[in-house]
Protein backbone atom coordinates (compact mmCIF):
# COMPACT_ATOMS: atom_id res chain seq x y z
CA UNK A 1 0.00 0.00 0.00
CA UNK A 2 1.45 3.65 -0.65
CA UNK A 3 2.79 5.63 1.37
CA UNK A 4 -0.18 7.82 2.78
CA UNK A 5 0.89 11.47 3.38
CA UNK A 6 -1.32 13.49 4.75
CA UNK A 7 0.01 17.01 4.67
CA UNK A 8 0.17 16.82 0.66
CA UNK A 9 -3.70 15.91 0.79
CA UNK A 10 -3.97 18.73 3.38
CA UNK A 11 -1.92 21.11 0.97
CA UNK A 12 -3.99 19.83 -2.24
CA UNK A 13 -7.17 20.94 -0.20
CA UNK A 14 -6.11 23.90 0.55
CA UNK A 15 -4.95 24.82 -2.56
CA UNK A 16 -8.10 24.17 -4.36
CA UNK A 17 -9.94 25.88 -1.26
CA UNK A 18 -7.64 29.03 -1.65
CA UNK A 19 -8.27 29.33 -5.60
CA UNK A 20 -12.18 28.88 -5.10
CA UNK A 21 -12.24 31.82 -2.82
CA UNK A 22 -9.85 33.73 -4.99
CA UNK A 23 -12.32 33.31 -7.64
CA UNK A 24 -15.38 34.40 -5.86
CA UNK A 25 -14.02 37.44 -4.83
CA UNK A 26 -12.79 38.31 -8.74
CA UNK A 27 -15.13 37.06 -10.75
CA UNK A 28 -19.10 38.78 -11.70
CA UNK A 29 -20.71 36.30 -13.43
CA UNK A 30 -23.43 34.94 -10.71
CA UNK A 31 -22.99 31.27 -11.80
CA UNK A 32 -19.17 31.45 -11.89
CA UNK A 33 -19.91 32.67 -8.30
CA UNK A 34 -21.22 29.85 -7.04
CA UNK A 35 -18.98 27.40 -9.06
CA UNK A 36 -16.24 28.84 -6.98
CA UNK A 37 -18.48 28.55 -3.49
CA UNK A 38 -18.54 24.85 -5.28
CA UNK A 39 -14.87 24.90 -5.59
CA UNK A 40 -14.86 25.80 -1.74
CA UNK A 41 -16.99 22.93 -0.53
CA UNK A 42 -14.69 20.55 -2.95
CA UNK A 43 -10.90 21.54 -1.06
CA UNK A 44 -12.79 20.94 2.43
CA UNK A 45 -13.55 17.29 1.32
CA UNK A 46 -10.54 16.26 0.32
CA UNK A 47 -9.61 17.66 3.93
CA UNK A 48 -12.20 16.07 5.37
CA UNK A 49 -11.23 12.63 4.46
CA UNK A 50 -7.72 12.67 4.28
CA UNK A 51 -8.13 13.76 8.51
CA UNK A 52 -10.51 10.72 8.23
CA UNK A 53 -8.18 8.38 6.92
CA UNK A 54 -5.79 9.63 8.93
CA UNK A 55 -7.61 8.83 11.96
CA UNK A 56 -8.55 5.47 10.42
CA UNK A 57 -12.50 6.33 11.17
CA UNK A 58 -15.49 7.29 9.31
CA UNK A 59 -15.68 10.64 10.42
CA UNK A 60 -14.64 11.85 7.77
CA UNK A 61 -16.20 10.32 5.18
CA UNK A 62 -19.92 10.80 6.71
CA UNK A 63 -19.12 14.47 7.01
CA UNK A 64 -18.65 14.39 3.74
CA UNK A 65 -22.08 13.07 2.49
CA UNK A 66 -23.67 15.51 4.48
CA UNK A 67 -21.61 18.33 2.52
CA UNK A 68 -22.63 16.67 -0.34
CA UNK A 69 -26.30 17.16 0.95
CA UNK A 70 -25.61 20.96 1.59
CA UNK A 71 -24.24 21.79 -1.47
CA UNK A 72 -27.30 20.23 -3.36
CA UNK A 73 -29.32 21.95 -1.52
CA UNK A 74 -27.30 25.15 -1.62
CA UNK A 75 -26.95 24.84 -5.56
CA UNK A 76 -30.38 24.33 -6.41
CA UNK A 77 -32.00 27.26 -4.42
CA UNK A 78 -28.79 29.66 -5.29
CA UNK A 79 -30.03 28.42 -9.01
CA UNK A 80 -33.18 28.95 -8.62
CA UNK A 81 -32.87 32.51 -7.84
CA UNK A 82 -30.09 33.10 -10.05
CA UNK A 83 -32.93 32.22 -12.70
CA UNK A 84 -35.32 34.84 -10.86
CA UNK A 85 -32.83 37.42 -10.99
CA UNK A 86 -31.72 37.02 -14.67
CA UNK A 87 -35.32 37.68 -15.30
CA UNK A 88 -35.39 40.88 -13.57
CA UNK A 89 -32.78 42.49 -14.87
CA UNK A 90 -32.12 40.33 -18.04
CA UNK A 91 -28.42 40.38 -16.53
CA UNK A 92 -25.96 37.77 -14.64
CA UNK A 93 -23.84 40.64 -13.70
CA UNK A 94 -23.03 40.61 -9.95
CA UNK A 95 -23.19 44.37 -9.59
CA UNK A 96 -26.87 44.63 -11.23
CA UNK A 97 -27.86 44.51 -7.37
CA UNK A 98 -25.30 46.83 -6.09
CA UNK A 99 -28.13 48.95 -4.40
CA UNK A 100 -28.73 46.11 -2.30
CA UNK A 101 -25.49 47.08 -0.71
CA UNK A 102 -25.92 48.62 2.79
CA UNK B 1 -0.74 -7.40 4.23
CA UNK B 2 0.14 -5.40 6.96
CA UNK B 3 2.16 -2.12 6.89
CA UNK B 4 3.58 -0.92 10.28
CA UNK B 5 3.23 2.43 11.71
CA UNK B 6 5.29 4.88 9.58
CA UNK B 7 6.37 8.31 10.25
CA UNK B 8 9.27 9.87 8.50
CA UNK B 9 11.40 11.86 11.29
CA UNK B 10 12.53 14.92 9.51
CA UNK B 11 14.68 17.51 11.23
CA UNK B 12 12.04 20.02 12.69
CA UNK B 13 14.57 22.77 12.04
CA UNK B 14 13.97 22.58 8.41
CA UNK B 15 10.76 21.51 8.19
CA UNK B 16 9.81 20.13 4.91
CA UNK B 17 9.30 23.60 3.09
CA UNK B 18 10.54 26.17 4.13
CA UNK B 19 8.13 29.49 5.13
CA UNK B 20 10.24 32.08 2.80
CA UNK B 21 10.18 29.35 -0.18
CA UNK B 22 6.60 28.83 0.51
CA UNK B 23 5.66 32.39 0.74
CA UNK B 24 7.74 33.27 -2.42
CA UNK B 25 6.27 30.82 -3.83
CA UNK B 26 2.91 32.03 -3.16
CA UNK B 27 3.46 35.37 -4.15
CA UNK B 28 5.05 34.26 -7.78
CA UNK B 29 1.35 32.38 -8.05
CA UNK B 30 -0.70 35.16 -6.85
CA UNK B 31 1.06 37.20 -9.47
CA UNK B 32 0.92 35.01 -11.99
CA UNK B 33 -2.86 34.10 -11.22
CA UNK B 34 -3.52 38.20 -11.42
CA UNK B 35 -2.23 37.91 -15.11
CA UNK B 36 -4.12 35.08 -15.92
CA UNK B 37 -7.97 36.17 -14.63
CA UNK B 38 -10.10 37.83 -17.45
CA UNK B 39 -9.40 41.27 -17.89
CA UNK B 40 -8.50 43.59 -20.51
CA UNK B 41 -4.61 42.30 -21.16
CA UNK B 42 -3.45 40.42 -24.13
CA UNK B 43 -3.84 36.54 -24.38
CA UNK B 44 -0.02 36.35 -24.60
CA UNK B 45 -0.20 38.09 -21.11
CA UNK B 46 -2.70 36.08 -19.65
CA UNK B 47 -0.78 33.13 -21.13
CA UNK B 48 2.33 34.06 -18.88
CA UNK B 49 0.16 34.70 -16.28
CA UNK B 50 -0.66 30.85 -16.28
CA UNK B 51 2.71 29.86 -17.49
CA UNK B 52 4.09 31.35 -14.01
CA UNK B 53 1.27 29.69 -12.04
CA UNK B 54 2.31 26.01 -13.11
CA UNK B 55 6.00 26.84 -12.77
CA UNK B 56 5.39 27.83 -8.94
CA UNK B 57 3.45 24.65 -8.36
CA UNK B 58 6.13 22.55 -10.05
CA UNK B 59 8.64 24.26 -7.95
CA UNK B 60 6.53 23.38 -4.90
CA UNK B 61 5.92 19.69 -5.85
CA UNK B 62 9.37 19.15 -6.66
CA UNK B 63 10.56 20.33 -3.22
CA UNK B 64 8.03 18.10 -1.71
CA UNK B 65 8.77 15.10 -3.61
CA UNK B 66 12.93 15.93 -2.50
CA UNK B 67 12.01 15.35 0.74
CA UNK B 68 10.13 12.86 0.92
CA UNK B 69 12.85 10.45 -0.59
CA UNK B 70 12.10 7.25 -2.28
CA UNK B 71 8.74 8.12 -3.76
CA UNK B 72 6.46 4.83 -4.06
CA UNK B 73 4.48 3.61 -7.36
CA UNK B 74 1.31 4.88 -5.71
CA UNK B 75 2.64 8.60 -5.76
CA UNK B 76 2.48 9.03 -9.10
CA UNK B 77 -1.56 8.64 -8.94
CA UNK B 78 -1.25 11.01 -6.26
CA UNK B 79 0.73 13.48 -8.35
CA UNK B 80 -1.30 13.11 -11.49
CA UNK B 81 -4.89 13.70 -9.50
CA UNK B 82 -3.50 16.85 -7.49
CA UNK B 83 -1.78 18.20 -10.58
CA UNK B 84 -5.44 17.88 -12.55
CA UNK B 85 -7.58 19.07 -9.60
CA UNK B 86 -5.42 22.51 -9.23
CA UNK B 87 -4.96 23.06 -12.43
CA UNK B 88 -8.47 22.80 -13.56
CA UNK B 89 -9.77 24.61 -10.27
CA UNK B 90 -7.42 27.38 -11.51
CA UNK B 91 -9.46 27.25 -14.93
CA UNK B 92 -12.69 27.72 -13.44
CA UNK B 93 -11.96 30.70 -11.91
CA UNK B 94 -9.61 32.36 -14.89
CA UNK B 95 -11.70 31.01 -17.92
CA UNK B 96 -13.76 33.97 -20.12
CA UNK B 97 -16.97 31.82 -20.45
CA UNK B 98 -18.98 30.21 -18.14
CA UNK B 99 -19.81 26.90 -19.69
CA UNK B 100 -16.10 26.46 -19.95
CA UNK B 101 -15.66 27.19 -16.17
CA UNK B 102 -19.12 24.55 -15.38
CA UNK B 103 -16.65 21.52 -17.56
CA UNK B 104 -13.34 22.65 -15.98
CA UNK B 105 -15.06 22.32 -12.54
CA UNK B 106 -16.56 19.13 -13.35
CA UNK B 107 -12.70 17.70 -14.23
CA UNK B 108 -11.99 19.02 -10.88
CA UNK B 109 -14.68 16.78 -9.02
CA UNK B 110 -13.12 13.94 -11.15
CA UNK B 111 -9.78 14.21 -10.48
CA UNK B 112 -10.85 15.11 -6.29
CA UNK B 113 -12.59 11.64 -6.72
CA UNK B 114 -9.32 10.30 -7.43
CA UNK B 115 -7.59 11.46 -4.65
CA UNK B 116 -10.78 9.96 -2.45
CA UNK B 117 -9.63 6.63 -4.06
CA UNK B 118 -6.54 7.00 -3.15
CA UNK B 119 -7.64 7.41 0.45
CA UNK B 120 -9.65 4.58 0.81
CA UNK B 121 -13.03 6.44 0.12
CA UNK B 122 -14.15 4.83 -2.42
CA UNK B 123 -17.83 4.97 -2.10
CA UNK B 124 -17.08 9.09 -1.51
CA UNK B 125 -16.02 9.09 -5.11
CA UNK B 126 -18.71 7.41 -6.78
CA UNK B 127 -20.80 9.63 -4.86
CA UNK B 128 -19.20 12.62 -5.45
CA UNK B 129 -18.82 11.93 -9.17
CA UNK B 130 -22.79 10.51 -9.42
CA UNK B 131 -24.03 13.48 -7.54
CA UNK B 132 -21.61 16.59 -7.81
CA UNK B 133 -20.77 15.76 -11.50
CA UNK B 134 -23.67 14.07 -12.59
CA UNK B 135 -26.64 16.01 -10.76
CA UNK B 136 -25.50 19.96 -9.72
CA UNK B 137 -23.09 20.01 -12.41
CA UNK B 138 -25.43 19.48 -15.17
CA UNK B 139 -28.01 21.85 -13.50
CA UNK B 140 -24.95 24.82 -13.49
CA UNK B 141 -25.14 24.29 -16.93
CA UNK B 142 -28.84 24.09 -17.41
CA UNK B 143 -28.92 27.17 -15.69
CA UNK B 144 -26.13 28.80 -17.86
CA UNK B 145 -27.77 28.02 -21.32
CA UNK B 146 -30.89 28.88 -19.75
CA UNK B 147 -29.54 32.57 -18.52
CA UNK B 148 -27.89 33.18 -21.69
CA UNK B 149 -27.37 36.60 -23.22
CA UNK B 150 -29.05 37.83 -26.26
CA UNK B 151 -26.72 39.31 -29.30
CA UNK B 152 -27.22 42.48 -28.94
CA UNK B 153 -26.43 43.76 -25.29
CA UNK B 154 -26.02 47.74 -25.92
CA UNK B 155 -24.45 50.09 -27.60
CA UNK B 156 -20.93 49.56 -26.50
CA UNK B 157 -18.46 49.23 -28.97
CA UNK B 158 -17.80 46.26 -27.45
CA UNK B 159 -21.01 44.65 -27.89
CA UNK B 160 -20.67 46.43 -31.68
CA UNK B 161 -17.55 44.22 -32.68
CA UNK B 162 -18.34 40.97 -31.17
CA UNK B 163 -21.49 41.43 -33.35
CA UNK B 164 -19.40 42.09 -36.34
CA UNK B 165 -16.86 39.27 -35.61
CA UNK B 166 -19.96 36.59 -35.04
CA UNK B 167 -21.65 37.45 -38.26
CA UNK B 168 -18.75 37.09 -40.46
CA UNK B 169 -16.75 34.05 -41.33
CA UNK B 170 -14.19 33.86 -38.86
CA UNK B 171 -11.59 31.03 -39.13
CA UNK B 172 -11.15 30.03 -35.37
CA UNK B 173 -14.94 28.44 -34.98
CA UNK B 174 -16.60 31.41 -33.23
CA UNK B 175 -19.56 31.12 -35.65
CA UNK B 176 -21.82 28.11 -35.17
CA UNK B 177 -21.89 28.64 -31.61
CA UNK B 178 -24.67 29.93 -29.92
CA UNK B 179 -25.29 33.17 -28.55
CA UNK B 180 -22.75 32.48 -25.74
CA UNK B 181 -19.87 33.29 -28.09
CA UNK B 182 -20.58 36.53 -27.35
CA UNK B 183 -18.92 37.41 -24.14
CA UNK B 184 -21.17 39.91 -22.14
CA UNK B 185 -19.44 42.57 -21.76
CA UNK B 186 -19.57 43.50 -17.63
CA UNK B 187 -17.51 39.88 -16.91
CA UNK B 188 -14.79 40.87 -19.31
CA UNK B 189 -12.84 42.41 -16.60
CA UNK B 190 -12.12 40.67 -13.07
CA UNK B 191 -13.23 42.35 -9.88
CA UNK B 192 -9.66 43.94 -8.55
CA UNK B 193 -7.55 41.03 -9.36
CA UNK B 194 -4.57 41.80 -7.43
CA UNK B 195 -6.28 42.17 -4.10
CA UNK B 196 -7.78 39.32 -4.58
CA UNK B 197 -5.28 37.62 -5.45
CA UNK B 198 -3.21 39.21 -2.44
CA UNK B 199 -5.74 37.79 -0.14
CA UNK B 200 -6.26 34.23 -1.63
CA UNK B 201 -2.51 33.61 -1.96
CA UNK B 202 -2.30 35.16 1.42
CA UNK B 203 -4.75 32.51 2.58
CA UNK B 204 -2.83 29.91 0.96
CA UNK B 205 0.29 30.49 2.00
CA UNK B 206 -0.42 30.44 5.85
CA UNK B 207 -2.26 27.57 5.01
CA UNK B 208 0.78 25.75 3.78
CA UNK B 209 3.02 27.20 5.78
CA UNK B 210 1.05 25.51 8.78
CA UNK B 211 0.74 22.41 6.73
CA UNK B 212 4.93 22.14 5.87
CA UNK B 213 6.30 23.74 8.69
CA UNK B 214 4.46 23.80 11.64
CA UNK B 215 2.74 20.21 11.62
CA UNK B 216 6.18 18.45 12.49
CA UNK B 217 7.18 15.85 10.18
CA UNK B 218 5.14 14.07 7.00
CA UNK B 219 2.42 12.23 9.06
CA UNK B 220 1.47 8.80 7.62
CA UNK B 221 -1.30 6.91 8.50
CA UNK B 222 -1.19 3.34 9.49
CA UNK B 223 -1.54 0.57 6.49
CA UNK B 224 -3.33 -1.96 9.30
CA UNK B 225 -6.38 -2.33 7.96
CA UNK B 226 -7.96 -2.87 4.70
CA UNK B 227 -10.16 -0.10 4.62
CA UNK B 228 -13.36 0.72 6.05
CA UNK B 229 -16.19 -0.70 3.28
CA UNK B 230 -19.61 0.68 2.20
CA UNK B 231 -21.76 -1.45 5.02
CA UNK B 232 -19.32 -0.08 7.48
CA UNK B 233 -20.15 3.58 6.52
CA UNK B 234 -23.94 2.65 5.79
CA UNK B 235 -23.57 0.93 9.91
CA UNK B 236 -21.71 4.19 11.26
CA UNK B 237 -24.32 6.71 9.45
CA UNK B 238 -27.28 5.15 10.70
CA UNK B 239 -26.08 3.82 14.42
CA UNK B 240 -24.08 7.04 15.52
CA UNK B 241 -25.21 9.94 13.04
CA UNK B 242 -28.71 9.33 13.24
CA UNK B 243 -29.72 12.68 14.16
CA UNK B 244 -27.69 14.12 11.52
CA UNK B 245 -28.88 12.19 9.11
CA UNK B 246 -32.44 13.19 9.61
CA UNK B 247 -31.34 16.37 9.70
CA UNK B 248 -29.95 16.29 6.12
CA UNK B 249 -33.46 14.61 5.09
CA UNK B 250 -35.03 17.89 6.38
CA UNK B 251 -32.45 19.81 4.95
CA UNK B 252 -33.02 18.46 0.90
CA UNK B 253 -36.93 18.78 1.41
CA UNK B 254 -36.24 22.20 2.61
CA UNK B 255 -34.47 23.15 -0.62
CA UNK B 256 -37.20 21.06 -2.90
CA UNK B 257 -39.70 23.06 -1.21
CA UNK B 258 -37.89 26.32 -1.65
CA UNK B 259 -36.50 26.02 -5.08
CA UNK B 260 -40.11 24.90 -6.24
CA UNK B 261 -41.45 28.34 -4.93
CA UNK B 262 -38.67 30.12 -6.07
CA UNK B 263 -38.78 28.91 -9.91
CA UNK B 264 -42.18 29.66 -10.16
CA UNK B 265 -43.40 31.59 -13.79
CA UNK B 266 -46.33 33.70 -13.03
CA UNK B 267 -45.84 37.05 -12.16
CA UNK B 268 -49.00 38.56 -9.91
CA UNK B 269 -51.97 38.58 -11.58
CA UNK B 270 -53.07 42.40 -13.16
CA UNK B 271 -54.82 43.38 -10.26
CA UNK B 272 -51.83 44.11 -8.59
CA UNK B 273 -49.87 45.82 -11.16
CA UNK B 274 -52.18 49.21 -12.14
CA UNK B 275 -50.01 49.27 -15.48
CA UNK B 276 -51.14 46.23 -16.87
CA UNK B 277 -55.00 46.60 -15.91
CA UNK B 278 -54.46 49.87 -17.31
CA UNK B 279 -53.07 48.73 -20.01
CA UNK B 280 -56.36 46.91 -21.69
CA UNK B 281 -54.80 43.48 -21.41
CA UNK B 282 -57.18 40.90 -20.48
CA UNK B 283 -56.80 39.44 -16.79
CA UNK B 284 -55.63 36.05 -16.66
CA UNK B 285 -57.90 33.80 -15.07
CA UNK B 286 -56.55 31.03 -12.78
CA UNK B 287 -55.39 27.79 -14.52
CA UNK B 288 -54.54 24.66 -13.45
CA UNK B 289 -50.50 25.38 -13.85
CA UNK B 290 -48.89 24.68 -10.55
CA UNK B 291 -46.40 27.07 -11.17
CA UNK B 292 -48.76 30.01 -10.91
CA UNK B 293 -49.13 29.78 -7.43
CA UNK B 294 -50.01 33.51 -6.50
CA UNK B 295 -47.94 34.93 -3.71
CA UNK B 296 -48.79 37.75 -2.00
CA UNK B 297 -47.53 40.85 -0.70
CA UNK B 298 -44.46 40.86 -4.05
CA UNK B 299 -45.62 44.20 -5.43
CA UNK B 300 -43.39 45.28 -7.70
CA UNK B 301 -43.93 47.88 -9.72
CA UNK B 302 -40.55 47.94 -12.50
CA UNK B 303 -41.49 44.31 -12.88
CA UNK B 304 -41.73 43.74 -16.78
CA UNK B 305 -44.14 40.80 -17.96
CA UNK B 306 -41.73 38.44 -20.22
CA UNK B 307 -43.11 36.64 -22.92
CA UNK B 308 -43.73 33.41 -23.05
CA UNK B 309 -40.51 31.16 -24.01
Amino acid sequence: MTEMVLQRFLAVGSIIFAIGLLGFLTRRNLIVLFLCTELMFQGAAINFIAFGRFHENLHGQAFVIFLLVIAAAEASLALGLVVLLFRRRNTLDADAWKELKG
Amino acid sequence: MSVCATTIALPLAAGVVPPLVVLVLCALAGIGTALWLPGPRERSLRRIGGVIVCVALLILAALVVRQAGVATAGDAYFWVFSAIAVFAALRVITHDRPVYSALYFVLTVVASAGLFVLMWAEFMAAALILIYAGAILVTYVFVIMLAQQAGSTGQTTDAIQSVARASCPCPDGITGQTTDAIQPDYDRNSRSPATACAVGFGLMAILLFVIFDRMGPLLSAKGGKTGATVSELATYLFSEQTVTFELAGVVLTLAVVGSIVIARRRLPPAAVLPERASAGTTPQGPDDNPHSIPVYGTENPTAKAYPER
